[in-house]
């Protein structure tokens, strides 16, 4: 009894230490997308204030390609809705996966607290 | 105990832990901040560089040629910068521009260090908090968790009533304030920071619960200050000494005005105080609810008492008591007159000297104390008497008044037989309700005659039993006195 107990204790662990990664791998990126976010708005803000006199090249590999101001402009701004809709994205996922980890630990409270009863009647019969 | 110390210990590893976190969050607050001094550091040189470049068209430098080598060269095009934006974002600009562009950045690094600094200073401020609560919780520090367990609130309530007030509106209070004592005690005794402990409310109730005290002292004193109404003198005494008997002793500092704990169980100093005292240590071990009475009147040398007789509740009465004993016993009392530390000091400066002794005025109140009121009898009024009434504890009227008075009352032809009495008297255990005479003599000073026809105290009984010679002869007397007072008065 107390083994079978053991068992599903060490299984239910193990989704749960599961979940916690795929949590922690949200949180992360997430952040970068935030960084992401923040420096876009810097080069949009820079962009607006260039004007047409100087032209705007783009870091593609080892190679700077000449740009448009205005089609600059516009990239930037496209990513930086692509970037909005990304971090909204995990936040949703990231509930979930809170939500999802909550039940876990608390399955795995009781089955703890099993255990320990099954444990504990282990010794008082030993 | 050991519980409280298994929580300490937790709460003081759970502090430390808390301690730690904060010290983290502040050192990583730190490590960027110092970042961000670099990365601002960075810009300022930048920008000095972006301002003298375009001051010459080129430059001679020596180009960084792979990773080990340079070699000469010219810097040309010194005003065109090809600026990061950001984001693999690149912008060509002259240098003017590229500043604004630095000069952005700037403001974001600098918005970012304050920033940084405003939480550094957060969590030092919480380190510092958990640090004190690391102390506070080890008990290390100076100070202490207050804490008060309230697990004594079924403390029996019942005590105060079996106590009886000899004044029938004080007794309610009494009782409340009884009860309150109990519950105080009954709490105080838990812990040692106990001073602190009590509620807000219980702080009230115990203020209220002193203040009627001393009202009812006050009228005490008042009332029988030489005259002593003998049965409720002692009776009220002994019953108020038997309440603090009751209370458990170790009541702290909340009793700022109760010296009778501590008085009570110092060492009788005089023979009446003795017998008082014996009458009230018994009291305080049996906590019944007998009252003890002596009319033990004293002799005069034991009217030379310290403040510190057992029966002094409140030592400023006790004292205040002493010295119209010695004043009548000296005679001389004026000095005296003026030590003002009672409202009752102050009847007693209204005070016509006659025969050479003081002679308290006369009061037109009515009161059936024994001390009598203004009486012309001073001669008669043994001081004795007088103190020996005052002794007993109860002091009616002042010292002067019931100069006066005893020699009118029955208290003074009771005395001098009362005494033998008293010794047998005096520990009667007197169970049973003492009622007051009657209102009168707790909420008026005493100065007229005490009617021998108010037997309701056994004390009394006892008295006029004693005196059962004099009672009679006395009565008459009385009136002529009395009579005789007012129509001195008049």
């Amino acid at each position: 009894m107390a083994e079978a107990i053991q068992k599903k204790l060490k299984a239910e662990v193990e989704k749960y230490a599961q979940m916690q990664k795929d949590v922690s791998k949200s949180m992360s990126a997430r952040q970068k997308l935030e960084t992401q976010l923040t420096e876009n708005n810097i080069v949009k803000e820079e962009l607006d204030l260039l004007d047409s006199t100087n032209t705007v090249y783009k870091l593609i590999g080892p190679v700077l390609v000449k740009q448009d101001l205005d089609e600059a402009k516009a990239t930037v701004t496209k990513r930086l809705e692509y970037i909005n809709g990304e971090i909204q994205r995990y936040e949703t996922v990231l509930k979930d996966m809170e939500k999802k980890s909550e039940q876990h630990r608390e399955v795995l409270s009781s089955l703890q607290q099993e255990f320990q009863r099954a444990q504990g009647l282990a010794v008082g019969k030993v | 105990m050991a519980e409280k110390g298994k929580m300490n210990i937790e709460r003081l590893g759970g502090v430390a832990r808390l301690r730690e976190e904060n010290e983290k969050v502040v050192k990583d607050c730190e490590s960027r901040i110092q970042h961000w001094q670099k990365v601002s550091g960075d810009y300022e040189a930048l920008n000095k560089r972006l301002k003298t470049l375009p001051d010459q068209l080129s430059y001679d430098i020596m180009v960084p040629f792979g990773p080990l080598a340079f070699i000469p060269g010219k810097l040309v095009h010194t005003n065109e910068v090809t600026a990061l934006l950001g984001d693999n974002w690149f912008a060509k600009c002259s240098a003017k521009q590229a500043q604004k562009v630095v000069d952005h950045r700037m403001k974001y690094v600098k918005h970012e260090l304050e920033d940084l600094s405003k939480t550094m200073k957060n969590f030092e401020a919480r380190v510092g908090l958990a640090k004190d609560l690391e102390t506070i919780s080890s008990s290390k520090g100076d100070y202490v968790d207050i804490r008060e367990d309230t697990g004594n609130s079924d403390t029996p309530v019942t005590k105060g009533k079996q106590r009886i007030a000899h004044k029938p509106n004080s007794m309610p209070k009494m009782d409340a304030v009884l009860d309150l004592k109990e519950e105080n005690e009954g709490e105080s005794g838990d812990g040692g920071s106990r001073n602190g402990t009590l509620t807000e409310e219980e702080l009230w109730a115990r203020l209220d619960e002193l203040e009627k005290l001393e009202e009812l002292q006050d009228e005490q004193d008042r009332l029988s200050d030489n005259a002593d109404m003998n049965g409720e003198d002692t009776s009220s005494m002994s019953s108020e000494e038997e309440k603090e008997g009751d209370a458990s002793p170790p009541v702290n500092g909340l009793k700022p005005g109760w010296t009778a704990r501590p008085h009570s169980k110092a060492p009788p100093s005089a023979d009446r105080k003795a017998g008082e005292d014996d009458e009230e240590e018994q009291e305080e071990g049996s906590c019944l609810p007998t009252i003890f009475f002596s009319h033990t009147i004293e002799p005069k040398k034991v009217r030379i008492n310290t403040g510190k007789n057992t029966m002094l509740k409140f030592s400023e009465r006790k004292e205040q008591k002493e010295h119209s004993k010695r004043k009548k016993k000296n005679g001389h009392s004026h000095h005296e007159l003026h030590k003002i530390t009672t409202p009752v000091d102050i009847y007693r400066l209204f005070v016509d000297v006659k025969n050479g002794e003081p002679v308290p005025r006369k009061s037109i109140l009515k009161s059936r104390s024994r001390e009598n009121s203004v009486c012309s009898d001073t001669s008669e009024s043994s001081a004795a008497d007088f103190e020996e009434r005052r002794v007993i504890g109860r002091s009616f009227s002042h010292d002067e008044a019931t100069h006066s008075d005893t020699s009118d009352g029955i208290t003074e032809e009771d005395s001098p037989t009362a005494v033998p009495l008293h010794p047998a008297s005096r520990f009667e255990a007197f169970s049973g309700t003492v009622v007051e005479k009657d209102p009168m003599p707790s909420a008026i000073p005493h100065l007229t005659i005490a009617l021998p026809a108010l037997p309701t105290i056994p004390e009394r009984k006892q008295e006029e039993v004693a005196s059962d010679v004099p009672p009679p002869h006395q009565a008459p007397k009385r009136v002529s006195k009395f009579k005789a007072a007012r129509l001195q008065q008049v």
